[in-house]
């Protein structure tokens, strides 16, 4: 009896001090959201004046901040908003095709060369897409492919990630299912785009985000490929504002929360399908 | 039908009146540039261009790049032959890199010469090789010294009492016993505490035929005097490295030190950035050099250049000539940018005198201050490897002084080692 | 099944046939290495043995480039690459570990609302991110960190003006963007293991650490291996984070990484002859500390998974 007693409040204890760190990190994490909220409600001089600040003063905060996301060059703000989203959309939908078949082929099929091409994926994998820039960049020079969002995606069509990940998830599905779908006499696409995309719902939404997550952020690649303003993608029009000369506080900061707040939104709406993906893809690592 | 005669006729002309003017479509000119605060002066300049019936109607396209991006597009741009601007807005450290080899800069000699006894020619020379003239600025950039009277008039010091380095230093020791503040701040991840120093003792990095200078004793003897500030603690180090960091922004504006060297052009960064010291800030000559030198120095700028395979090459130079050359254009880089117009004839004209934002900060004798000092400005030599110097000057030079506590010669040594081998 | 023209049938019989199917599943990847991967890299190879003027005009210029590539700027990014990259892979491989296994455990009240919340960094824009905690590493003693260090008993410091702890800036905020996203990936793992192995190990007395190190671990070791291999990668070729971090401002070179030092080499200068050369030493450098992360962890001794 005291044994259970004891061993009931050692585990009291270490509940408090697990939760009790999980929320110091929660608060770490949250943090800099909480200042950028609250700086994007200033003008710009009041950051500067008090540094990180956590402070909604009723005289000086206001959402009149935002008004300068209109005003600030005529509302370009929101063309890099549409360049965002439009190259986030098409990297996403057709890197999602691509990753999904190869991913599905290598699982799904015992062929010659299927280790070999697994074996290449890995490698890419390990290979820093940076030091593919400037080839790349040359390659579209020269099929006048820049300022185009097709240069800025194309790069990212069939992600090796993404094959790595949806081999691991159809590792997990019955072969008994292609099988079944032969003899109802479906060609094996059929199979593929009728019976296995649908079970596959978990491990899409999970790679959905993450190159949602990977596209949105982007800053490298498609500053070198676009050079029209209008179809600047957000980071690098915020990175416009950045000069060695002086920064554009009131634009930074609201362009910054308009910026996430979409994203999170989204990630909260989908955040069941994208951990229950996830977490069935990476069992069979 | 005589009448029917003329009234047809009258009725054609009007009618090809009509379509010559409705066919008058603008000549599109773009524009590239990294700091999105000169497309105001652009824009404003575009627009009263076009209101002049004499001019064709332009339209700029004017695209604003983050600063690096820009400048390594135009490369790539001119390099390729496509793509180019007709009117780009290349930064003074990145301009020599555009003068080397087959320059694809058109010269611009014939919109600055017949205007050249009235404007402020070392500037052009920045942006000049083998006499002909590739850029135009839109200020001078005459260093000054910004002072916190508040905090001068704590200590008992008379701003205008302090007329050499020496003055300033002794002016130092005295703010920093009666108030424990520091005079000053030196920059220690950029060059303008260094270069304004050195330049207006009478020194450079380079010669304009390629040879390094950076270790000449004049350049030995100002990074000492720096020191010898920073040893008694009547300089500090600026909090963030440079004096565009947020922090620097943040404990200036909050009293933390009483003066601060920087070109003319930093006057909208206390405007902007420091509202509290309004009404206490003065602007006024840097010291003086005991042992000879300038009265100023001419820092930093962007040299507004026309690419030579524009195809719009005339119209772009004249409105080039138009937007910063004229009289007008002078004035508004004034009164819209807060810059020092490179126009000497400007200076005492009555828009100059109009009550604005800097009047209101720092008191209406900014002027009269700054024209004192227009006679007495070197040239800076922004030959081919002015671009490197730069960068050693930021990224070691700087730091080492500031941060690493390293001896003047040592530095200078090091520095001047590195910029030779980079020559090589 | 009517016949309505022998060809078109051959060629759709042919793509259907059990054969072909596998390889027109894999046909993008391959056309996409071709594309992207091999012909760049080995342009890449090219291009470190040439000068570069222009989008078509090169001239070999032999080991040139490599001659010059140990200047004192490539070196010092070089060493701030390398400690970036030890510590990233050190502290993002196992902080995240211990939170997921004390998130599993079951001792955290609410814990899938921390999982989810831990996650939301990842979705920032990394400029911002550098912003606030560029001025919370900020220099005055009343700066965030600084003041937390002093209540905590310690010094305060100018952190972004040194490399040591410019580089502890740096991990904690790599820390704060991918802390969610690891544990995410570890917790998949662990909850995969059956739970009869724990009880199996209780019942041989084994505690909770000996546990974890017997079973927990090498439960997770694939998702371990991944994690591990996608930070070794991160870290060496980590470019924006320091960009957003130290800004235009870099104090004695302290911030630049190789990527950094690339960057500025090919596309600032237009030297991409050079950049290539210093992108070859990058991609080097990473397959090698890959491999043989690889082979300690016993990737290759078993084929597959």
């Amino acid at each position: 009896m005291k044994m259970k007693k004891h061993f009931n409040k050692r585990k009291a204890m270490l509940s408090f001090l697990a939760t009790g760190l999980m929320i110091i990190w929660a608060c770490v994490a949250m943090l800099p959201f909480a200042f950028m909220f609250c700086s994007s409600l200033k003008p710009g001089e009041e950051m500067l004046r008090k540094g990180l600040s956590l402070t909604i003063e009723p005289g000086v905060s206001s959402f009149s901040n935002y008004n300068a996301l209109n005003t600030y060059r005529d509302g370009i703000y929101w063309h890099w908003y549409k360049s965002s989203v439009i190259i986030m959309v098409l990297q996403t939908v057709i890197g999602l095709f691509f990753g999904s078949m190869v991913g599905y082929g290598l699982a799904m099929y015992n062929f010659k060369g299927r280790n070999l091409i697994f074996t290449l994926v890995l490698i890419v994998m390990m290979i820093p897409f940076e030091i593919l820039l400037l080839p790349l960049y040359r390659m579209l020079i020269r099929t006048k492919m820049t300022d185009n969002y097709f240069g800025v995606v194309l790069p990212y069509l069939v992600p090796p990630f993404m094959i790595f990940f949806f081999r691991q998830y159809v590792l997990g599905l019955p072969k008994e299912l292609l099988e079944a779908g032969r003899i109802d006499g479906c060609t094996d696409y059929g199979v593929f785009f009728r019976i296995m995309v649908p079970i596959m719902i978990p491990a899409f939404g999970a790679m959905t985000i993450l190159s949602g997550m990977n596209s949105w952020n982007n800053l490298l690649w498609p500053m070198i490929v676009l050079s029209s303003n209008e179809k600047f993608t957000i980071p690098i029009g915020m990175g416009t504002t950045i000069t060695p000369y002086g920064n554009a506080y009131d634009v930074l900061m609201p362009g910054a929360v308009m910026a996430v707040v979409p994203i999170i939104i989204i990630y909260l709406c989908a955040q069941k399908t994208f951990i229950a993906g996830l977490t069935a893809g990476s069992v069979k690592g | 039908m005589k009448k029917l005669l003329a009234v047809l006729l009258t009725l054609a002309l009007m009618l090809g009146m009509c379509s010559a003017l409705a066919e008058e479509e603008p000549i599109k000119l773009t524009l590239w540039t990294f700091q999105e605060l000169h497309t105001q002066l652009y824009k404003e300049m575009e627009a009263s261009w076009n209101a002049n019936p004499d001019n064709p109607k332009i339209e700029i396209d004017m695209q604003v790049y983050p600063y690096d991006d820009m400048h390594s597009k135009l490369t790539l741009a001119l390099q390729s032959g496509e793509g180019a601007p007709d009117i780009v807005d290349i930064e003074i450290n990145q301009f020599a890199n555009y003068l080397k080899g087959d320059i694809q800069l058109a010269d611009i000699n014939d919109i600055v010469e017949p205007i050249k006894d009235k404007l402020v020619m070392s500037r052009f020379n920045n942006y000049a090789k083998d006499g002909k003239y590739y850029g135009i600025d839109h200020h001078i950039g005459a260093c000054i010294m910004f002072y916190n009277t508040e905090i001068l008039e704590a200590a008992g010091i008379n701003y205008q009492d302090i007329k050499t380095w020496d003055d300033y230093h002794e002016a130092g020791k005295v703010v920093l016993e009666k108030t424990g503040k520091p005079m000053c701040t030196w920059e220690s991840t950029d060059c303008w505490s260094i270069y304004p120093l050195v330049n207006q003792h009478g020194g450079d990095w380079l010669t304009p035929d390629g040879q390094v200078r950076m270790d000449e004793p004049v350049v030995v003897n100002t990074l000492a005097f720096m020191k010898s500030m920073l040893d008694d603690g009547t300089a500090v180090g600026a909090p963030g490295g440079f004096h565009h960091a947020e922090e620097y922004y943040g404990e200036m504006n909050g009293g933390a030190f009483a003066s601060v060297s920087m070109p003319f052009w930093y006057l909208n960064r206390f405007t902007d950035y420091m509202p509290d010291l309004s009404g206490k800030m003065k602007v006024a000559p840097m010291p003086l050099w005991s042992d000879g030198g300038h009265k100023s120095a001419q820092m930093g700028g962007t040299g507004t250049a026309v690419v030579k395979t524009s195809a719009n090459l005339d119209i772009a130079k004249q409105w080039l000539a138009y937007a910063t050359l004229s009289f007008e254009g002078c004035v508004k880089t004034w009164t819209i940018l807060g810059f020092d117009p490179i126009m000497t004839e400007v200076y005492g004209a009555p828009e100059m005198k109009e009550p604005n934002k800097f009047f209101d900060y720092y008191g209406d004798d900014i002027f009269d201050m700054l024209k004192t000092l227009l006679d007495d400005i070197p040239d800076t030599c922004i030959s081919e490897y002015f671009p490197a110097a730069s960068d050693i000057v930021k990224q070691h030079m700087a730091y080492d002084l500031v941060i690493g506590g390293v001896d003047a010669e040592t530095i200078a040594q090091s520095c001047a080692q590195e910029l030779r081998d980079v020559i090589e | 099944m009517q016949q309505v023209s022998k060809r078109p049938n051959k060629v759709i019989a042919f793509l259907t046939s059990r054969k072909a199917v596998p390889y027109v599943f894999v046909a993008p990847f391959i056309i996409y290495f071709l594309l992207i991967y091999l012909y760049p890299t080995i342009s890449t190879i090219l291009m470190s043995f040439q000068r570069i003027d222009g989008p078509t005009v090169s001239t070999w210029i032999g080991l040139s480039n490599y001659q010059k590539l140990f200047s004192r700027n490539f070196i010092q990014s070089l060493e701030t690459t390398t400690r970036y990259a030890f510590w990233d892979v050190v502290i993002l491989t196992s902080v995240p570990l211990i939170f997921a296994v004390v998130l599993h455990s079951g001792l955290v009240k609410g814990a899938a609302f921390f999982k989810s919340l831990f996650f939301i960094p990842a979705l920032t824009s990394i400029i911002v991110a550098g912003i606030v905690f560029r001025l919370a590493f900020g220099t005055q003693d009343t700066a965030p960190v600084n003041a937390l260090v002093t209540a905590l008993g310690g010094q305060p410091r100018k952190w972004l003006m040194f490399a040591d702890t410019g580089n502890l800036a740096l991990i904690v905020m790599t820390l704060w963007r991918w802390m969610g996203v690891n544990i995410i990936y570890y917790l998949s793992g662990i909850q995969a293991i059956p739970t009869d192995l724990y009880e199996a190990a209780e019942i041989d007395g084994a505690n909770p650490v000996q546990r974890f190190f017997h079973v927990t671990l090498p439960g997770i070791k694939p998702v371990l291996i991944y994690v591990i291999t996608i930070t070794v990668l991160g870290g060496f070729a980590m470019f924006t984070e320091s960009v957003a971090l130290w800004a235009q401002n870099n104090p004695g070179g302290v911030g630049r990484t190789i990527v950094g030092y690339l960057y500025q080499v090919g596309i600032s200068k237009a030297n991409m002859g050079m950049a290539s050369a210093v992108g070859l030493t990058l991609l080097v450098l990473v397959l090698v500390v890959n491999l043989v992360q690889l082979v300690l962890m016993g990737f290759f001794r078993k084929e597959d998974a």
